[in-house]
């Protein structure tokens, strides 16, 4: 027995410390959702400080439920977790395969394409909504005029001009509008995480097994049945864990959504929790414990899900 | 059917030329063996044979017509790899079909031939199973029912026993030699075991540095070995080879004399030499024979059991007809 007992006091201290580290914040958080406790209040100055006897119950979860921000945000925390995880397993796929097999200049690729991950998320953000997608100064503005001022120098173009004039102006669109908001965050996150998706799947694909790439040849697999056979069920359990790690970090983004249009049209459970938590840290908690069961349920259905389609 | 004829190729990888110009023909329905030490490009040569290396120089021909430049898949021959290369997601029985799928075959004829397969090769009770639950024997009935299924012009099998225990070995080469009765198919099987060579070739084509050294019979091979290389390489225990007075007293630079060839008595005999260790096998013993003046050791192979310790003096007499001379160039007499 005694040969039991050290380690298991050795672990203790790490044990500890992990329960300390996790469970005091969701205990305060979810002690912090049944009381009313608000940071500033004339009218109600007890509630300023978190005790029992404001013990609220369910009430500060009906308040969230009610509010008319909650099920649009978590439709989009869903909506842009969804689709950046869809883009990035998809372009980290394709981007692995093609740069898995050698090239000149592939070490340099290879570092180049890793680079988006090690800026920061804020900065992501302001580069590509002010320098990327402005409509004016950006990237996208400059792009959209160019083509508008070649397609109205062309128009007084002999022969093809008519062609030309039947071709309408290109407006460029602003990203910063409550309907376009969600899908700068998605495109920029999309751009700072393909990188990390690439690097895992390309590490998996180096220890796929050549002989079964013969054996498959031989078998008369042509290239997209040796990916679809081969490849993406080898692929499977490096995409699972991309998705998780990435649904996990994505469902509290917070930085980009602030930095595009500071909630406007774009909000997630994260942004709310902010929101709230100028004032109402009750219905802030509350809305965390949402969000920590709605990541729950998110991780198990992904899970799922890809377990089902690549395991075949 | 499946008749393969190399005419002049050579493989070079970078600077090395691993194959120099080889000519070689494969009967159809033979089971021919490659075997050789290994690194002398045996296995170069089966990949080149099915297509997954391109010939730097030569052509392939594969029942009378060039498939130099035909792809893989189209040349009709099914490969078993050493390490089996089973698809690991795969059930087995989705692995076995997975040929006939590639073809685009129906279903129901796909579930058929693969229930047939599985039943000649004993794995019905292990169809939905996937590859990791397999043993290392059944894995390799299963590489071989995919091959099967493809219903091929010619096997070919680098190494597919190697991987497995040497009780597990000598029943799979049963399997295989039975397979080959059954089916009548060209087989071309690559190892660097001599004993698999032995047992199961047709025809064995030794390959030493990618240079063919004799191709024959195993009994052709055994009895007149052409030079030094292949006398001392086919056979167990290996040929007795040396060189000294004694070779030229017979006329030859070298001599060899297998030893199960060579008679031992306590008394007389030809040789004087020392018992060194002595291996009873019940059936059969192997002495190792020392301090005989002619190599450091000689093996001697006697039917049936003899009482020498070790230490005893030995006198060994090679049966004249059995022994093989060689010239200076190692070539046959
Ligand atoms: N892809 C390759 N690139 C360079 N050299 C190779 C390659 N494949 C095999 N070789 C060399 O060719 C020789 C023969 O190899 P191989 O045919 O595998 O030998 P065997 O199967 O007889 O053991 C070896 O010296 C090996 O190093
Ligand atoms: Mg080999």
């Amino acid at each position: 027995m005694s040969d039991r007992k050290l380690p298991r006091l050795l672990q203790t201290p790490a044990v500890l410390l992990l329960l300390v580290w996790m469970l005091i914040p969701l205990g305060m958080t979810l002690y912090f959702s049944f009381i009313r406790y608000v940071l500033n209040s004339l009218r109600r100055p007890e509630w300023t400080t978190p005790s029992f006897s404001n013990w609220r119950g369910f009430g500060n979860y009906e308040f969230v439920l009610k509010s008319k921000d909650f099920l649009f945000a978590i439709q989009n925390s869903l909506f842009i977790v969804c689709s950046i995880l869809f883009l990035t397993v998809i372009l980290g796929v394709l981007i692995a395969v093609l740069i898995n097999k050698s090239f000149p200049g592939q070490g340099i690729v290879r570092v180049l394409l890793i680079s988006p991950f090690f800026v920061m998320p804020a900065v992501n953000a302001v580069l590509w909504i002010n320098m990327i997608l402005d409509p004016v100064l950006g990237l996208q503005g400059i792009a959209v005029g160019g083509i508008n001022d070649m397609i109205t120098g062309l128009k007084d173009a002999p022969l093809v001009g008519w062609f030309f004039s039947m071709w309408p102006e290109l407006h460029p669109i602003s990203f910063r509008a409550t309907q376009t908001s969600a899908y700068a965050v998605i495109i920029m996150v999309t751009w700072q995480w393909t990188p990390f998706a690439v690097l895992i799947f390309m590490t998996s694909l180096q220890s796929e097994d050549q002989q079964q790439k013969e054996a498959a040849v031989l078998d008369g697999a042509n290239t997209w049945s040796q990916f679809r056979f081969l490849t993406l069920p080898h692929l499977a359990r490096p995409i699972a864990i991309v998705v998780m790690i990435q649904a996990i970090f994505h469902l509290s983004l917070y930085a980009e959504i602030e930095i595009v249009s500071r909630g406007n049209g774009n909000k997630n459970l994260p942004y709310l929790i902010g929101e709230f938590a100028n004032n109402n840290i009750g219905a802030a908690s509350a809305t965390g414990i949402f969000a920590v069961i709605l990541a729950n349920i998110v991780a198990i259905f992904l899970l799922r899900m890809i377990g089902k389609t690549l395991m075949e | 059917m499946g008749r393969i004829v190399l005419k002049n190729v050579t493989k070079t990888f970078g600077e090395t030329q691993v194959i120099p110009p080889l000519d070689l023909t494969i009967e159809d329905g033979e089971f021919a063996v490659f075997v050789g030490p290994s690194g002398c490009g045996k296995s170069t040569l089966l990949r080149m044979i099915a297509g997954l290396e391109d010939l730097t120089s030569g052509a392939i021909e594969i029942e009378g017509e060039d498939a130099t430049d035909v792809p893989p898949a189209k040349r009709g021959l099914a490969m078993v790899f050493q390490s089996y290369a089973l698809y690991p997601h795969m059930s087995v029985r989705k692995n076995i079909g997975f040929p006939l799928r590639m073809a685009k075959m129906e279903q129901p004829e796909i579930d058929e031939r693969v229930e047939t397969a599985a039943k000649s090769l004993n794995l019905m009770d292990y169809l939905d199973r996937k590859p990791a639950d397999l043993s290392g024997g059944q894995r390799q009935r299963v590489a071989i029912g995919r091959a099967i299924v493809r219903e091929p012009e010619a096997f070919l099998f680098d190494e597919p026993l190697s991987n497995l225990d040497a009780a597990l070995r000598v029943g799979m080469r049963l399997e295989i030699g039975e397979l080959h009765e059954r089916l009548k198919t060209t087989m071309i099987y690559v190892t660097h075991d001599q004993v698999e060579a032995m047992t199961m070739a047709n025809k064995i084509v030794v390959l030493r540095a990618g240079v063919i050294e004799q191709v024959g019979s195993p009994l052709e091979l055994y009895h007149k070995p052409r030079n030094v290389f292949v006398a001392g390489f086919i056979g167990s225990p290996k040929m007795n080879i040396f060189s000294g007075t004694e070779a030229e007293k017979m006329g030859a630079a070298t001599i060899g004399i297998r030893p199960e060839h060579t008679g031992v008595s306590m008394t007389d005999g030809m040789w004087k030499g020392r018992v060194g260790v002595a291996e009873h096998l019940g059936s059969d013993t192997f002495i190792h024979v020392h301090d005989t003046g002619l190599a450091d050791m000689i093996t001697v192979r006697i039917t049936g059991d003899i009482a020498v310790k070790h230490g005893d003096t030995i006198y060994l007499t090679p049966q004249a007809d059995q022994i093989h001379k060689f010239d200076a160039q190692g070539l046959r007499i």
